[in-house]
């Protein structure tokens, strides 16, 4: 983990007084609570770096810490243990015993070192960010709620289906039903994080992703595509066969039909969510194809039909 | 039959640690709907995490119940900009297809 500048995060000077620390943690706080920017990962992640830079900075002792040994503040007083003991080896080992390295410092794992020194409370601070307030050691609290994002391609979120996720190495299988929106989040209670001292699990929340296809766009619960037809359909009128997501059905070009033209098919949209058997509509605009390459017959019967119209 | 869970304020109060003044004033601001079962006052547990954001923010921001009210109408707002802003994005989308 890289060194975190908590004055440069929360835009104080390094002889700024607790006062100003907390002023200044309390109005970046306003701006960036989570519960203030909904789906912001800047913002959550921001907030949480606030939280870090104000639980260590308003605290003195660990400001003083941090002040005294700079990147390596969390791992300060295992680095004076160390040392301590290392001075109590050379004396008993009279001069035998090795000196202090600090390769063997860098090369120790001190995992969840900040919660050992500071007694348990982690990054809490003043805040209770997640739930998870400070306080009494037999207070329940529910764990921490998880987030998931799950794409799906359209053709997956026209059906409904079931799905498996391994979420913590817990498998999870959930019905996506059809219809689910682009950016639509679904909760899945009692699937988040371990309660503490006893407390409910946290819960999941899976986000999904909709990607469109080449040939449908999805605004809403309403398709849209372009179909392309010849100009001799489109003059003289006819029929077609247009593809749908539920299969191919046949369309009724209507004779001078314009390119732009935009038809509505009704109910052969999208699958509305949780409604079970009713849809959205679909929304052709025809593209009339120019012929090309014309032989010579073709030449003489356009010129012949300009001359006409003139 | 649907079946309707409850949370007692007395047990909101210990576990968050704050007072049933506060409470009541978040009820009487319609941010959530305290109901007495048994001559317990309860709130449905469904409406727990709503709560809790409430709490959130008065405890991290030291904001008041007015101010939450607030907020609360502001972030509706904002939720239903964004999903018309989705919304008209695709549309244009259709227009304008993205490179």
């Amino acid at each position: 983990m890289g060194f975190i500048d908590y004055y440069k995060i929360l835009g104080v000077d390094k002889k700024a007084s607790t006062d100003e620390i907390k002023k200044a943690y309390r109005k970046l706080a306003r701006k960036y609570h989570p519960d203030l920017n909904p789906n912001d990962k800047e913002a959550n992640k921001k907030f949480q770096q606030l939280n870090e830079a104000n639980a260590v900075l308003s605290d003195p002792e660990k400001r003083k810490k941090y002040d005294k040994y700079g990147k390596d503040w969390e791992r300060g007083e295992e680095y004076e243990q160390y040392k301590q003991s290392q001075q109590k080896q050379r004396a008993s080992s009279a001069g035998g015993g090795q000196g202090f390295s600090g390769g063997d410092f860098e090369g120790s794992a001190f995992s969840d070192f900040f919660e050992s020194m500071f007694g348990g409370a982690g990054f809490g601070g003043t805040s209770d960010f997640g739930g998870q307030r400070r306080g009494g050691g037999n207070v329940k609290f529910k764990g921490q709620d998880f987030n998931s994002e799950v794409n799906l391609t359209l053709d997956e979120a026209y059906t409904t289906h079931k799905r498996t996720f391994t979420i913590n190495g817990k498998n999870v299988r959930i019905t996506i039903p059809a219809g689910i929106a682009d950016g639509q989040t679904i909760k899945l209670p009692g699937y988040g994080g371990e309660g503490v001292n006893g407390g409910p699990k946290g819960d999941l929340y899976i986000t999904f992703s909709v990607s469109n296809t080449p040939q449908f766009k999805r605004v809403g619960d309403d398709l849209y595509a372009n179909k392309q037809i010849d100009l001799y359909k489109a003059v003289l009128g006819g029929d077609i066969m247009m593809d749908t997501m539920s299969g191919k059905i046949k369309l009724k070009v209507s004779s001078g039909t314009q390119s732009g033209t935009k038809v509505r098919l009704k109910g052969k949209g999208f699958p509305i969510y949780k409604k079970e058997g009713k849809f959205g509509d679909l929304y052709v605009t025809y593209d009339i194809k120019i012929p090309t390459n014309l032989n010579s017959k073709e030449k003489e019967l356009f010129t012949e039909l300009a001359e006409l119209s003139n | 039959m649907e079946t309707q869970e409850y949370i007692s304020i007395e047990t909101i109060c210990r576990q968050h640690q704050v007072t049933d003044t506060f409470i009541m004033s978040l009820n009487e601001y319609d941010l959530i709907k305290v109901t007495v079962v048994n001559e317990v006052k309860c709130i449905p547990q469904r409406e727990l995490g709503e709560l809790e954001r409430y709490l959130r923010l008065h405890h991290d921001l030291e904001v008041n119940t007015e101010a939450i009210d607030v907020i609360n109408h502001l972030i509706q707002r904002i939720k239903s900009m964004q999903y018309e802003m989705d919304l008209l994005k695709k549309r244009l989308q259709l227009y304008e297809p993205e490179d």
